[in-house]
């Protein structure tokens, strides 16, 4: 009996570190890529291809691109388009949401198909009509053209994660809310907008991600007044040569927001998300 | 304080018809309830009260005045939604104070914490006071709202439903609360519920309905003395009541009625005897309650009619025996200490005096005996 | 055909689970030492209330949970350590987990095709209990096709179809509406009566239980309270808990004073002038300052309009129900409900007198809830 004792406590204790060793190994497998790319970052042209933890670290990457160039102008104008597109989608997005979930009308579900099919088609497909459209009408290279394209990106997210919160929330709790005497839009801010607001704010920030990060798009539609930072990384690719250091410099503060955000939301988000997804 | 009136409401569902031509006027301060089996349209007409829906046909009145088109907010109306409506990002404090929070109702702060207090005392809820409603179980989400809508002093009260997850206990304790509460407040209770205990004991007047038609509107002891049909008759009482087929013989002046292929001879009251004389019938359903069979286990005497026994449920207080005869199950409620074996040949009698003759084709409700008796009820509650 | 012994069972959850067990955190224990003998073809009703671990009990005895201490028997055979599958334990569950791809045949006769049975075997053990539980006409409809209370029936045909020696069911019409739940309890009490098979029923409706079982085991946290036939836990509950959960409308639970008066002793009500006489059979065991719980049942309280000398109350609620009427009158800050068969009238704020039927008060010590017997 005794004995038996002992070997399970051996037991336990292996599985403890096979667990540890095994999520080890998995955390730098995740981070290995991000942890080279921070390293390319501090190391010297010459240096690129001969070391590989063992080097000089040199700030000349980070002085070529922050000062030279004018990377902090399309951080700036990154932010704008992204944080732009994101307003405009919350701003339309719920509403729609709500109509999505609350009201029956005909070929409902055929408008919430489509509105999610956007997601579906290949950037590429659709950018050339887009790119001759835009340069008709004057919406090329302009943050309100890039903006209203990042509705493709941005707005099928939202709306189908809220519309899932939306269609938990009993409409008894809304009409309670009326009989207790609040007109319908305090019924939403101060009732409907609490409860939505998990998958509000996780599908927001996502879609902030998926916009601060799209590539095609910014890549045909602008050009030389509007620059975002996933372009900028290119220009360090000349036709001679590709300076790794400086696009890893570039790439590492791009990344930098969305680390931020994550850490922040990390909770947030899986729970905001997952909550959603049951029921859309 | 209102009196509410609907004419000719009809509420469609797609093809569906949830209320098929509903006028009721509902008096002011009267306890009034809707009472049906699952999907009759009782929770619709609520709705349809409260502004959360609206008919397609027909008329709300508040007060003489047409509210069809009047927001929920202004109609003055406070209700609880059968599965609760809570708002679950509030505490069960905040929960109740909520309609004191909203501009049309406002208070201020002191006043809201009596009253909340108040209110939970009532409900047995004052220790949850600060937890969500995801914290709490069934029975306490469903006194959370009933506090919520007696809080406040509205014009009209509207409740679906508020008792009925409650456990046995507890729905017995909120009824006679809510019965002795009736008298305090001054307004207008629409109430709704499947239970007709609930309906019996505190209505003034009850509205039956199915699939969306109004069958019988009444006093509660209307509806179980005199009830319109056997479907009104089978809603009210436990256990339900039995409806037996009987056929009628006439023998000179007397009537008799025969059921379950035996040779025993039952009479009918003289009154009653009158009426199915006039008509030329030679079938009747009869009605008879549980409590209105007595039972032995020997034949007293020729008018006993015979039963093998089916069930036997004793339930603390009285025992429900449920008898065979003729492939008829019939449900009797005796005293608690009665036993009989299953399968045992036991003897009944019914009492005729207190059966209710049914139409069997029509199943309308044709007559009782002492019909004056249950007619002067009517005319005093009127 | 088996006799069930269960001796000295206990079952604690450890881990994650104890959160979900909050009231038990003090002693954890879910089943706390719990021993019974259920005799052959006998239908016991295990009654409680929720989290009283009652399901736990007959989970263990099933074999789907653990045996913490403590040893459990079919007739002669120990069987904790056995496979569910091995127990011969026929099992109906609250929720019909009925197989949606097969018919009812099919579902019936699962259990013995994967024990290999010969197919005229498995037809006439289907031909015996379709009709027991009323199902004959559905043996070839599918699980989707049927309505609640049908899927009960063959949800309890399949867990008899083998003829266990043990029969589990674990609230099995809860799920049910009133008139289904009735007629359904009658067909089980009837099946029982036919196959005889030692049957437990775990439930925490009371009416079910007194209606099904020969005798019931009333459990709260754990631990047994009393065990009885219907009428002795009615007529003679042994604490506080068990004449409160038995009997509906509920029995009425006073705190009472009692108070020397006149050489004899009255009881007395915080809040309230009534008075009432403390029954004879009370005589020697109670003194004047001792604090008691007075309990009577609603059909035991008698009303008199007379206005002789005692103190009289005041109606506060008067129910007619056709044929009972239901009366409350306040005592102090409880009701105290009263039920009568009699034809009376009576509207609220009648003054009336109370007299209680004293060979049926029952007594209870308010700290502990025990019974003080005469």
């Amino acid at each position: 009996m005794e004995k038996k004792k002992n070997n399970k406590k051996i037991y336990m204790a292996l599985g403890a570190v096979g667990r540890n060793l095994g999520l080890t190994l998995f955390g730098l497998f995740a981070l290995f890529p991000l942890v080279w790319m921070v390293l390319c970052a501090f190391k010297s042209d010459a240096q690129m291809y001969n070391t590989v933890f063992r080097f000089t670290p040199t700030l000349d990457n980070f002085y070529a691109v922050l000062v030279r160039t004018d990377y902090f102008k399309a951080f700036f104008q990154n932010l704008v388009v992204a944080g732009g597109a994101v307003i405009i989608t919350v701003i339309a997005g719920v509403p729609c949401a709500y109509a999505l979930a609350r009201y029956d009308f005909k070929k409902k579900e055929d408008v919430a198909f489509q509105i999610l099919s956007f997601k579906f088609a290949p950037e590429i497909m659709v950018i050339l009509p887009i790119f001759l459209i835009f340069q008709k009408i004057g919406l090329y290279d302009s943050y309100f053209g890039l903006i209203w394209v990042y509705q493709l990106i941005t707005m099928p997210l939202l709306i189908w994660v809220v519309r899932g919160y939306f269609e938990d929330i009993s409409v008894e709790v809304e009409q309670a809310a009326q009989l207790d005497g609040y007109a319908w839009y305090e019924v939403f801010l101060k009732t409907l907008l609490p409860l939505i607001k998990p998958g509000l704010v996780a599908s927001g920030l996502l879609a902030f991600i998926f916009a601060w990060n799209s590539f095609t798009f910014p890549l045909i539609l602008s050009g030389f007044k509007i620059q975002t930072i996933t372009i900028t990384a290119l220009r360090y690719i000349s036709s001679d040569t590709v300076h790794y250091g400086q696009v890893a410099v570039a790439s590492t503060i791009a990344v930098l927001p969305e680390v931020i955000v994550a850490l922040f939301i990390q909770k947030h988000l899986v729970r905001g998300l997952s909550f959603g997804a049951v029921k859309g | 304080m209102a009196q509410i009136e609907l004419c000719n409401i009809t509420k469609k569902y797609k093809k569906n018809t949830a209320l098929d031509d509903i006028s009721i006027t509902i008096k002011d301060n009267e306890f009034f309830v809707l009472f049906g089996p699952a999907g009759a349209g009782k929770t619709t007409l609520l709705k349809i009260i409260a502004g959360a829906e609206f008919p397609q046909e027909g008329l709300v009145k508040i007060d003489g005045k047409i509210v069809n088109h009047m927001e929920s907010k202004d109609r003055n109306i406070s209700m609880v939604f059968e599965n609760y409506a809570l708002y679950p990002n509030l505490t069960v404090y905040d929960n109740i104070a909520s309609p004191m929070r909203s501009r049309l109702y406002r208070k201020d702060e002191n006043d809201i914490k009596t009253a909340v207090n108040k209110v939970t005392e009532l409900m047995k809820i004052n220790h949850l006071l600060e937890r969500k409603p995801s914290q709490l179980s069934n029975g306490q989400r469903q006194r959370v709202a009933l506090g919520r809508c007696l809080v406040r002093n509205p014009s009209v009260f509207l409740m679906d439903e508020p008792l009925a997850h409650l456990d046995a206990k507890l729905r017995h304790m909120m009824r006679g609360e809510l019965k002795e509460m009736q008298t305090s407040i001054n307004s207008t209770t629409i109430y709704v519920t499947h239970d007709y205990t609930e309906a019996m004991s505190l209505a003034d007047r009850i509205a039956v309905l199915n699939k969306g038609k109004i069958v019988q509107l009444g006093t509660a002891q209307e509806m179980y003395f005199t009830p319109r049909n056997e479907f009104v008759a089978c809603l009210f009482g436990e256990p339900e009541i039995n409806i037996i087929e009987a056929q009628i013989y006439h023998e000179s002046e007397k009537v008799y009625c025969k059921a379950f292929n035996q040779d025993v001879f039952l009479y009918p009251g003289t009154d009653v005897g009158k009426i199915l004389t006039g008509e030329e019938r030679s079938r009747v359903d009869m009605g008879i309650r549980g409590t209105d069979i007595e039972i032995a286990f020997e034949r007293p005497g020729d008018d006993w009619l015979e039963g093998c026994v089916y069930a036997n449920e004793p339930i603390g207080n009285k025992v429900i025996m449920t008898l065979t005869a003729a492939g008829n199950k019939i449900a009797i409620t005796c005293p608690n200490d009665t036993k009989a074996d299953l399968d045992a040949t036991v003897y009944f009698k019914i009492n005729m005096d207190k059966v209710l003759f049914f139409d069997s084709e029509t199943k309308e409700f044709i007559t009782r005996s002492d019909m004056k008796k249950y007619k002067k009820g009517e005319e005093t509650d009127t | 055909m088996a006799q069930l012994i269960l001796n000295q069972v206990y079952k604690k959850y450890d881990g994650k689970k104890k959160k979900l067990f909050k009231k038990q955190e003090k002693n954890n224990f879910a089943v706390n030492g719990i021993s019974y003998t259920c005799n052959d073809g006998e239908f016991i009703g295990i009654l409680g209330p929720s989290g009283c671990g009652k399901s736990t009990t007959l989970r263990m005895i099933a074999g789907l949970e653990k045996i913490t201490a403590g040893e459990i028997y079919i007739g002669d055979m120990l069987i904790n350590d056995l496979e569910p599958k091995d127990r011969n334990i026929g099992l109906a569950f609250e929720d019909y987990a009925l197989y949606p791809p097969l018919t009812v045949r099919e579902n019936l006769a699962f259990n013995m095709r994967a024990k290999k049975k010969a197919q005229n075997e498995i037809d006439e053990a289907i031909a015996y209990v379709a009709p027991l539980m009323k199902i004959d006409d559905l043996l070839e409809m599918k699980p989707s096709a049927l309505s609640g209370g049908q899927k009960q029936r063959v949800n309890i045909a399949r867990a008899i179809v083998r003829r266990p020696g043990l029969l589990l069911l674990d609230e099995p019409l809860s799920h049910l509406d009133g008139k289904m739940r009735q007629q359904l309890r009658q067909e089980i009490r009837r099946m029982h009566h036919e196959i005889h098979c030692t049957a437990i029923i775990v439930t925490h409706d009371q009416m079910e239980a007194m209606s099904l079982a020969d005798r019931i085991i009333i459990m709260k946290d754990g631990m047994i309270q009393q065990i009885g036939t219907p009428l002795e836990v009615y007529d003679d509950p042994v604490n506080e808990f068990v004449a409160g959960f038995i009997g509906e409308p509920p029995m009425n639970l006073l705190h009472a004073k009692i108070v020397n008066k006149n050489g004899g002793f009255v009881f007395t009500f915080a809040g309230s002038e009534l008075e009432v006489q403390v029954p004879k059979k009370y005589g020697k065991i109670v003194c004047g300052g001792m604090e008691v719980i007075l309990g009577v049942r609603p059909t035991d309280v008698m009303i008199t309009k007379k206005s002789a000398a005692g103190t009289q109350v005041r109606i506060a609620v008067y129910e007619n129900l056709g044929d009972e009427r239901r009366i409350a009158v306040r005592v102090g800050a409880s009701l105290v409900s009263i039920t009568t068969v009699d034809d009376v009238f009576y509207s609220v704020g009648d003054k009336v007198q109370l007299a209680f039927h004293e060979e049926r008060t029952h007594l209870f010590d308010p700290a502990t809830g025990n019974r003080i017997r005469g």
